[in-house]
């Protein structure tokens, strides 16, 4: 086997398999390591693919060319207590026409056809390859050592894309030693067989479109929600809950999971279906305040790995992060070969064009929000309140209705508070 | 529909290696009144026998998620990676 490389890559996951992709095509000779039997095997997530603007100079009908489900053209955002739902829909015909603004995907599919891809324009990708640990040479990272043999490979430069705990961005110097539990959410999900005309009936869908559902509450006060995407013929139900609000109770994920499958409204959408696969995975939830050092000798941290995540509550991003940092750091050891510089200061083009992209530009933008969403209000009383209210609008009971300001400002009092809410107007309204 | 974790291998497939990916401290997870890992694992792996008062971590099921890796307060690791390449959770579609 080949132990020179021009450039390594960890993880063949979406920074990783755009990277590669991006090196190949400029010639560079790269190993793309995997430590799954294939890509995507380990790979689950809690979302949907974006469009991938990033990757769309190689596949510019990639809507004709990757593996997908469904394509998104309705967006639900619901509130939910133990006995109601709140749902705000808002279903776009502009959506309906591509290039796609987002589909559903099943990992171990689209991560192996992008690897795949990376492949037949000559990347080498070696799978089982766990990296055990960084090879340095006059401070220099110059290679990785892997767990199943002691092999080593070297390569000038090495792409941390090893996801949301990246031991290699740890070994190289990069990342935070330890994790915050506020920092992380895991995300749970049930993949759940349906036909799919029960879904499109179900959602209010035809052909391939698809529904995201994003959905608040019933999570017994903890700091987290809930989704629910149509994929061709199954259901992705799961949730993300973040670490530092589940660790102080003793509620467990799975647990949270199955009292909302129990939810009547979800009940009903979740009827008849069956259980395929139960998967898990951290989600970096931190924001802007977790981003590692991006760029060291020899080394560039990209995708998860780098956090780049963007959690609004309303928007839920990731692999288009992911592909976009990778197609930049591919870009910067590119550079790099041509100045046979590959030092911090010659990596350093990386992080530059970082911040002129959406990547860092979007990640600066909401940094106040994971501090909003350390609010547990949201996560209980608000849900409370919308679904209360709504209650009391609708109920025909033979009492005199009060006035609309009277009756919000009653069931304020009675959930959130008055002054809880004014400052949490102002918190959102910074934060989004 | 519940998710049932004794089931687990009926629908999620994992090629389990011999050597665990992830060890435990026993001296230090006794000494821990916090025990986050327990409920925390979304597959399970962790369970507190009070009796002996030990922790135990059985790595068959686990879905490498990271979350014990960040939970655990006491760093009571000795060893925390992933499996071996081509070992561990194998996930199909999801």
């Amino acid at each position: 086997m080949k132990r020179t490389f021009d450039a390594i890559v960890v993880g063949a996951g979406p920074a990783g398999s755009s990277a590669a992709l991006t090196m190949v095509k400029a010639g560079l000779s790269v190993a793309l390591l995997e430590r799954g039997n294939f890509p995507g095997e380990k790979n689950m997530f809690g979302g949907v693919l974006h469009r991938l603007t990033a990757l769309e100079e190689y596949f510019p009908n990639f809507w004709e060319q990757a593996p997908w489900e469904r394509h998104i053209v309705k967006k639900n955002l619901s509130f939910i207590t133990p006995g109601s739902s709140f749902t705000v829909s808002f279903d776009n015909e502009a959506a309906d026409t591509p290039p796609y603004n987002g589909y559903t995907i099943f990992r171990p599919k689209f991560d192996n056809w992008l690897a795949q891809e990376a492949v037949k324009a000559g990347a080498t990708l070696l799978t089982r390859s766990t990296v055990d640990d960084v090879i340095r040479e006059n401070g220099k990272i110059v290679g990785v050592t892997l767990l199943r043999d002691g092999a080593e490979l070297r390569a000038p430069v090495v792409i941390a894309a090893d996801g949301v705990l990246s031991f290699t961005a740890k070994k190289a110097g990069l990342r935070q030693a330890k994790f915050s539990t506020a920092q992380q959410g895991v995300c749970i999900k049930a993949l759940i067989d349906m036909p799919k005309e029960v879904i499109d009936d179900r959602f209010g869908l035809v052909r391939e479109q698809g529904a995201s559902s994003e959905i608040v509450g019933n999570s017994s006060g903890i700091r987290g929600g809930t989704f629910i995407y149509t994929n061709y013929d199954s259901l992705s139900l799961g949730m993300v809950l973040e670490l530092g609000s589940l660790e102080k109770t003793d509620q467990t994920p799975y647990g949270l999971l199955n009292n909302l499958m129990d939810q009547p409204q979800i009940a009903k959408l979740l009827r008849g279906g069956k259980l395929l696969e139960y998967s898990a995975h951290l989600v970096p939830k931190g924001g802007y305040s977790m981003i590692p050092e991006l760029v060291g000798d020899g080394i560039m941290v990209a995708g998860d790995a780098a956090a780049f995540c963007i959690i609004t509550g309303l928007n839920l991003e990731g692999i288009n992060l992911a592909s976009q940092s990778g197609v930049l750091a591919g870009k910067a050891a590119i550079e790099a070969h041509q100045q046979q510089d590959f030092s911090k200061q010659g990596l350093a083009h990386y992080r530059k064009s970082l911040e002129e992209s959406f990547v860092l530009k979007d990640m600066k933008m909401y940094r106040r929000t994971p501090q909003m969403l350390h609010n547990d209000r949201i996560f209980s009383q608000y849900p409370e309140l919308v679904c209360g209210v709504m209650d009391e609008i609708y109920r025909i009971d033979g009492k005199p209705k009060e006035t609309m300001t009277k009756l919000l400002l009653r069931k304020v009092k009675e959930t959130v508070g008055l002054k809880n809410l004014l400052a949490d107007v102002y918190g959102g309204w910074r934060a989004l | 529909m519940k998710i049932n974790l004794d089931e687990i291998f009926d629908y999620t497939s994992f090629n389990v290696d011999r050597d665990p990916h992830i060890k435990l401290d026993e001296q230090i997870c006794k000494s821990c009144d916090q025990r986050s890992c327990v409920n925390c694992c979304p597959a399970a792996c962790y369970s507190w026998d009070e009796e002996n008062l030990k922790i135990t971590f059985v790595h068959d099921g686990c879905l490498e998620c990271g979350t014990c890796y960040v939970i655990c307060g006491k760093d009571a690791f000795t060893r925390w990676r992933y499996p071996r390449g081509g070992f561990g959770v194998s996930y199909r579609m999801t």
